[in-house]
């Protein structure tokens, strides 16, 4: 008898942020998700600032934010694997998704990392990667981007 | 959730967040800026009755595919051979029988000319083979003859190919599926009283397959060619040995012929050359290579090109083995049509046991396949004509299986049709067989010429010298074919080709003159209306559907009027009285119309109203404000709206005319909000408002 595939995970929730990670991420995620019919939460959070208030109509009308899940629904689509995807407005990018994560109870949580540099050329992890490595009950994979050519050693 | 958007806490006091609503997301999908996509859900019905179809529909022909399921496959020679030959290697069923039908009409001796007939034919089509070698080679792209003639004729000569072609696809469908229920007529003859009715079945079949989807670059539609080609040459094969080892059953005996209701014919040269006319329905489905060139794997021309030669071969090796065969064995065409000619040989060479039987299911495997390029080929054909303003613009509509499916109707009611008025009789239906294609060949090899003539490529001259011999070839043996066959029923084709052609530039001048006359010039801006508006709202008393119809006129313009066309004048003064009192600023007028009629006085009024305009002015448009009632369900909407849907027909084609429907909903709670005002208006007792009485009808009167 064939051995049935050990899950990596039962549901994750997969933040994408629009940039060209998100393609990274999710073919990752949708090939190991398709032969474990695991669940898949695509989340975008839009952050907004306090000029603001929070449930300013913002994400609703913006297409770049929809489309950013739409894009993941259709690639979802194709690969034929079940995916939710949910838009949250927040103050704090990496504190929205870790709650969205818990309050899913999900087991992994995917985030994408582009390689960026500060001024002076060190890399610049920013603010969302380390708050979900620190404050994520569940697995946290981080998937980085290459670096770009230029500035490879 | 307010507004579409949910608060929520998060783990720590200030993470808190707003979950958004995606109400796009169950039927569209943002594809770029200002852009979006339907997804299914989109297009699935909303009302029980429609998704009772759909699901009707769905197990039909399947659920539907989206236009990115389109798969394209590449077809290898031997694959190509089988799939695009099936026709043409299909003809050799029933060619040699026509052949010696005719020749039977001479009596027994004269069927010793049915192989020299044959070697006749097969030369033919050698020729046609070698001319549309070079379709190929000039049109990688797919050469059929319209777009052939189109490129290098014109467009008229382009649409008698085009019609020649759609002609004998019909044909094609009913005489393969005609000769395929034969096939199984002569291994039971009990059914042949029905073969009519078994053909017209096995024609919805191929239309509901082909509804679906059907594709015929599976493997399995290889197979009944390969087995039909392998099964033919093996009876042929082992039929010569017989011959050879002097059987003395195969030693050319005269057969036995009845003789016809009007005794036997001289055998002359006019009757040899109708056999030859009957026999060329063999060539029939050569083409079908050099339409389907860009189906072909790298280099398409040179693959198709080969393949059309080795078809062409084949065909002729069992095109004649069979015409000998039959004249080895002494065997002559059933008048009777109960036994089909290839069954008697194949009954004769190897006996009637199990391998006899599934020859037979092969040869109507082949003839339903061969049917079925008439499926595959007039529908996109009818596309090409659509898509260039010949034909309604419905038939280059892909249906919900990516398939031509008005063309494949089209086509399987025609062929239906054609099998059910012939009683299935292949002997009926060849005689209006292949003077499409003749026509279709002389045409597509004389565009050849032309294309040759002007290209001046290298070699140009004797390949268009190739062509030229296949044009002069195919236009003498299609004049054979019109004289021989036109007594025998071939005048419908004469009929019917010039009328398509006609039928099809009729269609091109409608589609012509709508272009032009909704023509906007690109560079120019478009300013704002200039023209007044006229409001006019037909009303049959006042009521909510009419109250929110007058309402929506205000907001259109404030030139604005109500219509009221009663055959009662104390009616419509009690209307008059009460509608000054509760619409005062709408005018109101009452047509009495003494002889009941209500749609032709109110257009007159119309009419009217125009020509009391001063002239010096440009003239209004006309509003007219529908107020339409519309049931819960489909079938309580036939209580209303008749005289409504009446007056939309009439005025659909009314100048400077614009129909605005106002529908007023039955929610079926029995509380509607009030018309107007805060008050609640009192219901209306019997539904028609009697002289004095104040208070509205229901309203379902609305406009009925």
């Amino acid at each position: 008898m064939a051995e049935k595939p050990v899950p990596a995970f039962r549901r994750a929730v997969v933040a994408l942020s629009g940039g060209p990670s998100d393609e990274r991420i999710l073919r990752l995620v949708l090939e190991l998700a398709r032969p474990t019919h695991a669940e898949i939460v695509a989340a975008h959070v839009v952050e907004i600032d306090w000029t603001q208030p929070l449930d300013a109509n913002v994400a609703e009308m913006n297409e770049e934010a929809q489309s950013v899940l739409d894009r993941a629904e259709a690639r979802a689509e194709h690969a034929g694997v079940k995916i939710e995807s949910v838009l949250v407005q927040a103050r704090d990018v990496g504190a929205a998704i870790v709650d969205e994560a818990v309050e899913r109870a999900a087991d992994l949580l995917v985030l994408g990392l582009p390689y960026r540099t500060r001024f002076g050329g060190d890399f610049a992890i920013g603010r969302t990667v380390p708050y979900v490595l620190k404050n994520a009950p569940c697995a946290v994979w981080v998937a980085r981007e290459p670096m770009p050519e230029e500035q490879r050693p | 959730m307010i507004g579409g958007r949910r608060p929520l806490s998060g783990r720590k006091v200030g993470d808190r967040r707003v979950r958004i609503e995606r109400p796009h997301s169950a039927y569209f999908r943002y594809t770029g800026p200002g852009q979006l996509t339907a997804k299914r859900a989109a297009s699935a019905p909303k009302t029980a009755f429609g998704r009772a179809w759909a699901r009707v529909k769905a197990l039909a022909i399947g659920r539907p595919l989206a236009s990115e399921e389109e798969i394209g496959e590449r077809l290898s020679k031997t694959k190509a051979l089988a799939i695009f030959s099936s026709d043409a290697i299909s003809s050799s069923t029933y060619a040699s029988e026509e052949i010696l039908r005719i020749l039977a009409l001479a009596g027994g001796t004269a069927l010793a000319f049915g192989p020299g007939i044959a070697i006749a034919i097969a030369l033919l089509l050698l020729i046609v083979a070698i001319s549309y070698r070079q379709v190929c080679m000039a049109y990688p792209s797919g050469g059929g003859a319209y777009a052939v003639a189109r490129a290098n004729l014109g467009q008229r000569i382009a649409l008698v190919a085009a019609s020649a072609l759609l002609y004998d696809y019909v044909m094609t469908v009913g005489v393969s599926v005609a000769a395929g229920i034969a096939a199984i007529t002569s291994v039971a003859p009990d059914l042949l009283p029905w073969r009519a009715e078994l053909g017209m079945a096995a024609i919805a079949l191929l239309a509901l397959a082909n509804l679906r989807g059907l594709r015929e670059s599976g493997n399995i539609f290889a197979v009944p060619t390969y087995a039909y080609v392998v099964g033919a040459l093996a009876i042929i094969g082992l039929g010569i040995a017989r011959i050879a080892s002097g059987d003395p059953a195969a030693s050319f005996p005269t057969p036995r012929v009845e003789a016809p209701p009007d005794g036997f014919e001289v055998l002359t040269i006019f009757l040899v050359l109708r056999a030859f006319a009957f026999g060329s329905v063999a060539l029939t489905g050569t083409e079908a290579i050099s339409n389907g060139v860009p189906a072909f794997k790298p280099p398409e021309a040179r693959n198709a090109a080969t393949t059309m030669l080795a078809m062409a071969l084949l065909l002729g090796i069992i095109f004649i083995g069979l015409s000998f065969l039959a004249a080895a064995f002494g065997l002559a065409p059933d008048p009777a049509e109960r036994e089909t000619l290839i069954s008697q040989v194949t009954r004769t060479v190897i006996g009637d046991g199990a391998p006899y039987v599934g020859f037979q299911a092969i040869t109507t495997l082949i003839l339903l396949l061969a049917a079925n390029t008439g499926f595959n080929g007039a529908p996109r054909l009818a596309q090409i004509l659509a898509a260039d303003g010949f034909a309604p613009r419905q038939l280059a509509l892909l249906g919900d299986r990516l398939a031509f499916s008005w063309g494949i109707v089209i086509l399987a009611a025609a062929a239906a049709g054609l099998v059910f008025v012939f009683d299935g009789s292949v002997a009926d239906l060849i005689p209006l067989y292949s003077i499409g294609i003749f026509l279709s060949f002389s045409i597509s090899q004389s565009g050849m010429v032309v294309h040759w003539a002007r290209e001046r490529a290298r070699g140009w001259t004797w390949r268009a010298a190739l062509n030229l011999g296949g044009a002069l070839v195919t236009g003498v043996v299609w004049v054979i074919i019109t004289v021989a066959k036109v007594p025998h029923g071939a005048w419908i084709a004469l009929v019917v080709i010039p009328g398509l052609v006609a039928l099809m530039e009729w269609v091109r001048r409608q589609y012509r003159g709508q272009e032009a006359e909704l023509q906007v010039a690109a560079d120019a801006a478009i300013p704002r209306p200039h023209r007044t508006q006229r409001i006019v709202v037909p009303v049959n008393g006042i009521n909510r559907a009419v109250v929110r119809a007058v309402n929506v006129g205000r907001t259109v313009g404030p030139d604005i009027r109500a219509v009221y066309v009663t055959d009662d004048p104390d009616a419509g003064e009690a209307l008059r009285e009460r509608w000054t009192r509760q619409l005062p600023d709408v005018p109101f007028v009452v047509v009495e119309s003494p002889y009941r009629s209500l749609i032709g006085p109110f257009v007159a009024y119309l009419d009217v109203l125009d020509r009391a305009w001063p002239p010096e002015q440009e003239a209004p448009t006309t509003v007219v404000v529908l107020p339409e009632y519309v049931g819960r369900h489909w079938w309580d909407r036939v209580l209303y709206n008749q005289v409504a849907r009446r007056l939309r027909s009439t005025l659909v084609g009314r100048e400077r005319t614009v129909i605005l429907d106002v529908p007023y909903r039955r929610t079926g709670s029995g509380h509607e909000p009030p018309a107007s005002g805060g008050q609640p208006l009192p219901r209306g007792v019997g539904g028609q408002p009697a002289p004095g009485d104040d208070r509205p009808t229901e309203p379902g009167d609305a406009a009925s």
